[in-house]
Order: structure tokens, then C-alpha cells, then sequence
């Protein structure tokens, strides 16, 4: 495998994008991210785009090919790919393997989805399809239900207090409030949070991410067209992409999963780098305590200790090690295909030193994207280059 | 004083070649691949993994919330989500808990022990 590059990023803000076609957010990112690189569109071998539901929520398939259409891209390869809330992780790594392999010199990865214009109901049964449905379906578990198992768990466990949990919240929401990206950032007290609606025992409605709309998208390229390219370049550590079980019952452990730390570790060794060295994590905060879980998950936070760092400051933008500066997806928003994608775009500004949050002298910047109940994991390491 | 109710079974799957028990929603073993199964009913004791109360359900079970769904480990070695009783005793992790009815392997729980007698 080649030396391959980020070159160019772009992504629209999260939120609400009413009477937007989902397509033109796809466009407006990745047309974004071809300026930005400043590469010659005939260089691109290959598209990638992450998306989830947009069959169900807009009847629209084939996202892949029309977003090459309007773009102007040559006739190469384009491919939709869906992995649930992974998708976008999953459509840039494909990218990174098309360039990483040699079949092309450059690659385009998009994601993205609309689902605001969507009924709840529409949504949530949508969003349902990424379970084993045949297995987990008829006990009536969302995904919601899933983390509050998980919950549940950590709090027996380690003894996880609510009021912990809430720092995540806090964090992440407060992050969002300083990224214009960002679909709901807020100042939020502890209170606030813990006087909102249950959810799903014991998560509560600011637990929980917003429905978005939003795309981004990435131009990659090998390290020999650095010259052809007017972006700053981030350099791609390791892309890597794992598979957990679809179903509960394939789950030894409900408070951790094993996609994410087999992926992790894969990572690390690709890389040649350990945990301590990662400066900076955008990390799949779907649910507040996914956020503490995925911390465990991925080494950054000792098993157990991933409440207590977050409510110790430890997770902040000048702490040990800040998570989610961005907002994650509780602040930033999860318009579902587009947030693997998303992370990257965030990291890539981090190791530009130019996001809004920014963490001081960032080097090293890592993402991890996951989807359904586990069923798959991409987690990437980038690293600033001279 | 009330005896001690006798579990339901949960119907499910044998592996013919390798002995693999698994739901019955399998078209091929796990473990081995055959895929010649025979039905075979497991007691419906076990122990409470977690549990989450679904307050904001899918729309075919929006007339039952909310309702706790359970993850039981049961005697026999598998993991199986099902329901918990609306009458039964509040739950822990950790805690025994008894079958009070099965459809195929999606079961009906309910804490297990004298507080629910």
C-alpha cells in the first residue's frame, strides 16, 4: 500500500436543509472539497459515497452516479455504500483503498443524508432497518435501548453517575455552540439536562443526537501528486474497518464493542503508533454513553474511567485528551451517511490548525465511526504533515 | 405460600451435526454451517444482563409503551432479548429471572425470587 493524502475537504453546515435535494448537498461538499485540493477533476479514478436511508426517506438511490453527474466527473467507478451510521466511514476508506492499492492516483469520498423533512416514525423505522430485525425486532429494542443497556452496565459497573454522564453532554454541546458546522450547540446546565424527557432508561432527550441533514466529502490522493495539489495535505496513518455481531446476542459484552476495539488496535499497529500519541478524537457520540464507551473502546480513557474523565475536564479542548471538539454528532448533528465523513473533515481542520476548536500544536487526529449494533467500525489515524 | 411457577421454554434451534443451540431465525449453523436443525425447548431460567424501559417505541409497538426490554442470560448459555412482565418486580443486573411466556425464542420475563410471589 502507497503513501495516500487527504488533499481537499468539504461539508455543508448540519441541520436543517429544508427543500434541499439531498444530491446538491452531496454536490455542494464535494464540490468544496475538489477546490479546495485544487486538483484537476480528471484526475479523480473514483467516487465513494456513504449513505444510509435515503431510499426509504426520499426514493432516491444511485446517489453515487448522480452526484459524479453534476460534479462534471469523469465516466470512472462510483459506488454508493451503506454500512447504518458507518456508512461515510466506509465510503472513505474505500476511497483510501483506491488510491492506497494503486488502481487510481486520486478519490472522492462523500456522505451524505437528509432526514429532517421525515415523520419521526418514518425516521425511527428507517433507522430500525440497520438491527438484525429477525433477531433483536420483535422484543420492540431501538437503538436508543441498545445504550441504555449499555448504561446500565457502566453503571453497575464502575459505578457511572448520571451527573457524569452530563459532562459529556455539557461538553459536546458547548463544542458545538463555538463550530458554525454545528446543528445544535448550547450552554447547558446539568439540570437542564437531567430534567428532560426519558428516552430510553436511563437516557434522556439531551442523551440523545439530533436527526440532520448535512454532507461532506474528501478528496484523496497519492503522495505523488503532491505537487499537483493547492490544499494543505493531512498524511492517512491507517484506515481501518472492522466487523462486529448484528445481534444483542452476539454481544459477550453489552458495555463495550468489539468492532470498535478490534479496529482500534488494528489501527495502532498499521499506524506503528500507540493510544498516547493521539492528540484528538472525533469519536461516534451517537448517545452520551456511547461517547464514554467508544473512549474505553478505542484506549484513549482507561476501562471504567470514562465518566469520571469527562466530568473531570479530562475530554475538553485543552485536556488530556480532547473528544469531539467538533460537537460531535449530540452538537454537531447526524445526518447518518455523511457523519464518518464528517469526523474526517473536522480532524483534517484540527491538523491544519485552523478549527474553531482548536487543540494546541495537534499532530495526530483519529475517527471513529460506528454502525447499527456494532455491526461495523471504521476508525482512521491522520497525522499533520511538515 | 405460593410455589415457586414453572418456567416457560423457549423454542429453539439444535444444530443437528455440531449441537450449537441458537434462535430459530438461522438458515445455516454458526458454527459448523450445516444446515439441518431440530427444534429443542430450553427453560426459560437465567440471569438479567440489562435492561432499558422503551418509552419512545417503533410504531408497531407504540401501543405497549412503554416497556422494559431485557437481555437474559439463560441457564443453558444463551443470550436472548425478550420482555419483562408489566407486574413483575423491579429489576437489577445480575438478578434471576423466569420465563412467564415464550413465543418461539422471544420471551416474557419476570424477576424471579419471593418478592414476586
Amino acid at each position: 500500500m502507497r503513501k495516500v493524502l487527504i488533499a481537499g475537504i468539504g461539508s455543508t453546515a448540519f441541520g436543517r436543509h429544508a427543500g434541499t435535494p439531498i444530491e446538491q448537498l452531496g454536490v455542494a461538499a464535494a464540490a468544496e472539497a475538489l477546490l479546495d485540493a485544487g486538483i484537476d477533476r480528471a484526475r479523480i479514478g473514483a467516487l465513494y459515497l456513504g449513505n444510509f436511508i435515503s431510499g426509504p426517506l426520499n426514493g432516491k438511490e444511485v446517489l453515487a452516479g448522480i452526484v459524479a453527474d453534476q460534479l462534471g466527473l469523469p465516466n470512472i467507478p462510483c459506488t454508493k455504500v451503506e454500512g447504518a451510521c458507518a456508512s461515510g466511514g466506509i465510503a472513505f476508506r474505500h476511497a483510501w483503498l483506491a488510491v492506497a492499492s494503486g488502481q487510481c492516483d486520486a478519490a472522492i469520498a462523500v456522505g451524505v443524508e437528509t432526514m429532517t423533512h421525515a415523520r419521526t416514525a418514518e425516521t425511527t423505522a428507517a433507522l430500525n432497518c440497520a438491527m438484525d430485525n429477525e433477531s433483536d425486532g420483535p422484543s420492540g429494542l431501538t437503538f436508543p435501548g441498545l445504550f441504555g443497556l449499555a448504561w446500565r452496565i457502566h453503571a453497575q459497573r464502575y459505578g457511572t453517575t448520571r451527573r457524569q454522564v452530563s459532562a459529556v453532554v455539557r461538553k459536546n454541546k458547548a463544542n458545538g455552540l463555538r463550530n458554525p458546522l454545528a446543528q445544535m450547540g448550547a450552554e447547558l446546565t446539568d439540570e437542564q439536562i437531567e430534567a428532560s424527557a426519558l428516552i430510553c432508561d436511563p437516557l434522556q432527550l439531551y442523551d440523545c443526537c439530533p436527526a440532520s441533514d448535512g454532507a461532506a466529502a474528501l478528496v484523496v490522493v497519492a503522495d505523488s501528486l503532491r505537487s499537483e495539489i493547492s490544499g494543505v495535505p493531512v498524511e492517512i496513518l491507517a484506515s481501518v474497518q472492522t466487523r462486529g455481531s448484528a445481534r444483542i446476542a452476539g454481544h459477550a459484552d453489552l458495555c463495550s464493542f468489539d468492532a470498535t476495539v478490534s479496529a482500534a488496535q488494528r489501527a495502532y499497529a498499521m499506524a506503528g503508533i500507540s493510544a498516547k500519541e493521539v492528540d484528538v478524537v472525533e469519536l461516534h457520540d451517537c448517545f452520551s454513553i456511547a461517547e464514554i464507551v467508544d473512549s474505553e473502546d478505542l484506549g484513549l480513557v482507561p476501562r471504567g474511567e470514562g465518566a469520571a474523565w469527562a466530568a473531570e475536564g479530562r475530554t475538553a479542548v485543552g485536556g488530556q485528551i480532547p473528544v469531539n471538539p467538533s460537537g460531535g454528532l449530540l452538537a454537531k448533528g447526524h445526518p447518518v451517511g455523511a457523519t464518518g465523513v464528517s469526523q474526517l473533515y473536522e480532524i483534517v481542520c484540527q491538523l491544519r490548525g485552523e478549527h474553531p476548536n482548536q487543540v494546541a500544536g495537534a499532530e495526530i487526529g483519529m475517527t471513529h465511526n460506528l454502525g447499527g449494533t456494532g455491526v461495523a467500525c471504521t476508525v482512521n489515524l491522520l497525522r499533520r504533515m511538515a | 405460600m405460593a410455589a415457586i411457577p414453572e418456567a416457560a421454554t423457549l423454542r429453539m434451534s439444535r444444530c443437528v451435526r455440531c449441537g450449537n443451540v441458537d434462535t430459530p431465525n438461522r438458515s445455516v449453523c454458526g458454527r459448523c454451517l450445516s444446515g439441518e436443525f431440530e427444534p429443542v425447548d430450553v427453560p426459560g431460567t437465567g440471569v438479567l444482563a440489562s435492561w432499558t424501559t422503551i418509552r419512545r417505541a417503533p410504531t408497531r409497538f407504540r401501543d405497549e409503551a412503554p416497556y422494559d426490554v431485557v437481555v437474559v442470560d439463560l441457564d443453558q448459555g444463551q443470550r436472548v432479548v425478550g420482555r419483562l412482565a408489566a407486574d413483575s418486580a423491579p429489576p437489577s443486573a445480575g438478578g434471576r429471572v423466569v420465563a412467564i411466556s415464550a413465543d418461539g425464542a422471544n420471551a416474557v420475563f419476570r424477576v424471579s425470587g419471593v418478592a414476586t410471589l
